[in-house]
């Protein structure tokens, strides 16, 4: 289903290449007032622009991967209140699949692409060793598994709420994708909390980045902490997952 | 030009298609809420990092991103994808726009203003007003408020003529939302939404200074936050005035060549 999605949308190349500078233009303007304080200021809480960069290249990663592999998670309030979601009940293919595919945007990849070259330059320029891009790597893996959770847990809400729920679930991702592109030590207590202990959106990539650059103890936490990032995007993963099962039980049960 | 009748019905009309949108709008006010608190906690942080900042105080800082949050939508620093010229023009539904005794430019503006008025009712006051709640943000009584809608006005038309300018390559090509998202990213940033022009390398902030950009948001939100004064002043308001009429002129001529080139085509 995707590749039939993907060929459709590349035959309108003129209007695909537009807009793929118009995601292109979407990480330089998010990282232009950052590039411009940290050169006035010096750094935030002890984190150059290279760092800050590359907080922002992994949650962005993570996210873009998620907003085109799980796009019709994201939108499925829009699909449940339409009705689309029966016509996929009749197929013979898996539920997941199917929903994940629906409304699959290439240029979507473009973002994903520009955001992985961001980590890149920032690796780079910290010259950091193959352990960091270790780190890296798992935090961006782990960060997918997270904004996958949530995804599918505001999937499953909408079996209930029927879309009114979605802002909160575009806060949690698209705000939460804003709040991590900065450490998180410069939050306020409750904040940070929240963030690190009711949604584990802090080890989405704020605890692997401090692994991959051997700061972890320097900001106050115990060395063993980002090793339970995977743990915790897993975790947040299987949340999500269930709820949507719950939904969907609930969906089908009662008769349509 | 005609009577103002016909552009008031439109300021009017549009005032009340933003208001329809009731959940939309709250929901609204809560992701501006969401991000002010998120970067107004990274501008603080910054600050801590340096204590002599171009004679700003981080409460001064974060006062100029709540005002800036709260007028974004006022200012209309994001266009409507979805409703705008270059999708009339596109749909061809510009055909009937051209039997009302309105020009495309100044019914655009009209438009513009009846949101504006809208958002300056309802947004503004509730982001500014949880903005204060947080951190106790007000902006220091300075006649140079006076000046402030004038400035706000000026900076209305100045973003709806870059839209506007962005909008009429569909007169031309297919579509025009990569023109509309570029002017978005480069408003942002030589506007000053996040960071105020101040902070920025002098090379970049003479070329803002030039650019109509600046008059877009810098400048009115600098007079709330009472860092414009005097000479500044003096030049922030003529720069927003020398760009909103110059433009009005680009887009007014753009929309005479447009039109006949469409009349051209058998529209």
């Amino acid at each position: 289903m995707a590749s039939a999605g993907l060929r459709s949308q590349m035959q309108y190349r003129g209007s695909f290449a537009v807009r793929s500078v118009i995601d292109f233009g979407v990480v330089i303007s998010d990282l232009a007032p950052v590039w411009v304080l940290a050169r006035f200021f010096g750094h935030l809480d002890g984190w150059s622009f290279a760092e800050l960069a590359l907080l922002y290249g992994m949650v962005a990663s993570s996210w873009g991967i998620v907003e085109v592999v799980l796009r019709g998670f994201e939108n499925f309030s829009i699909y449940l209140v339409r009705g689309d979601l029966d016509r996929l009940l009749l197929r013979p293919r898996s539920l997941v699949l199917q929903v994940a595919a629906l409304e699959f945007e290439a240029r979507k990849l473009a973002r994903i692409a520009q955001a992985v070259v961001v980590l890149g330059l920032a690796l780079w320029t910290l010259r950091l060793g193959p352990q960091s891009f270790a780190w890296v790597a798992l935090g961006v893996a782990g960060g997918t598994l997270c904004f996958g959770g949530i995804v599918m847990l505001g999937a499953g809400m909408a079996f209930v709420t029927l879309g009114e729920s979605s802002e909160l679930q575009n806060i949690l991702t698209y705000g939460g994708s804003a709040a991590l592109s900065y450490p998180v030590s410069i939050y306020g207590t409750w904040f940070r909390r929240a963030i690190t202990y009711g949604v584990p959106l802090a080890f989405v990539n704020y605890f692997p980045a401090l692994a991959a650059l051997g700061r972890t103890e320097a900001a106050g936490w115990p060395s063993y902490l980002p090793w339970l990032s995977p743990l915790a995007c897993l975790a947040c993963l299987c949340v999500g997952l269930l709820a949507f099962g719950l939904g969907l039980r609930r969906y089908e049960s009662t008769g349509s | 030009m005609g009577s103002l009748r016909p552009y008031l019905e439109f300021a009017r009309l549009a005032f009340q298609r933003r208001a329809t949108y009731r959940l939309a709008n709250w929901t609204g006010v809560a992701v501006n809420f969401f991000f002010l608190l998120i970067h107004a906690q990274v501008l603080l942080g910054f600050f801590r990092a340096r204590s002599d900042a171009a004679g700003w105080q981080p409460n001064e800082a974060v006062l100029y991103f709540a005002a800036s949050e709260s007028l974004l939508m006022v200012i209309g620093i994001f266009p409507d994808y979805r409703y705008n010229l270059a999708e009339r023009v596109r749909t061809g539904e510009i055909v009937t726009d051209l039997l009302r005794p309105v020009t495309l430019y100044g019914r655009d503006l009209a438009e513009r203003l009846g949101s504006a008025l809208y958002y300056l009712l309802t947004r503004a006051p509730a982001v500014f007003g949880a903005g204060w709640l947080v951190y106790g943000l007000l902006p220091p009584l300075r006649w140079e408020l006076l000046l402030f809608p004038l400035s706000l006005a000026l900076a209305i038309a100045v973003c709806g003529a870059l839209f506007f300018l962005a909008c009429s390559s569909a007169f031309w090509r297919e579509s025009a939302s990569g023109e509309l998202s570029a002017v978005v990213f480069v408003n942002t940033f030589l506007g000053g939404v996040f960071v105020p022009l101040d902070f920025y390398p002098e090379a970049l902030r003479w070329v803002a200074d030039v650019l109509p950009f600046r008059a877009t948001l810098y400048t009115p939100v600098a007079i709330v936050t009472g860092k414009l004064t005097g000479g500044a002043l003096a030049f922030g308001l003529l720069h927003q005035g020398v760009w909103a009429v110059a433009l009005a002129g680009v887009c007014s001529a753009l929309e005479a060549r447009g039109l006949r080139r469409i009349a051209a085509h058998g529209g």
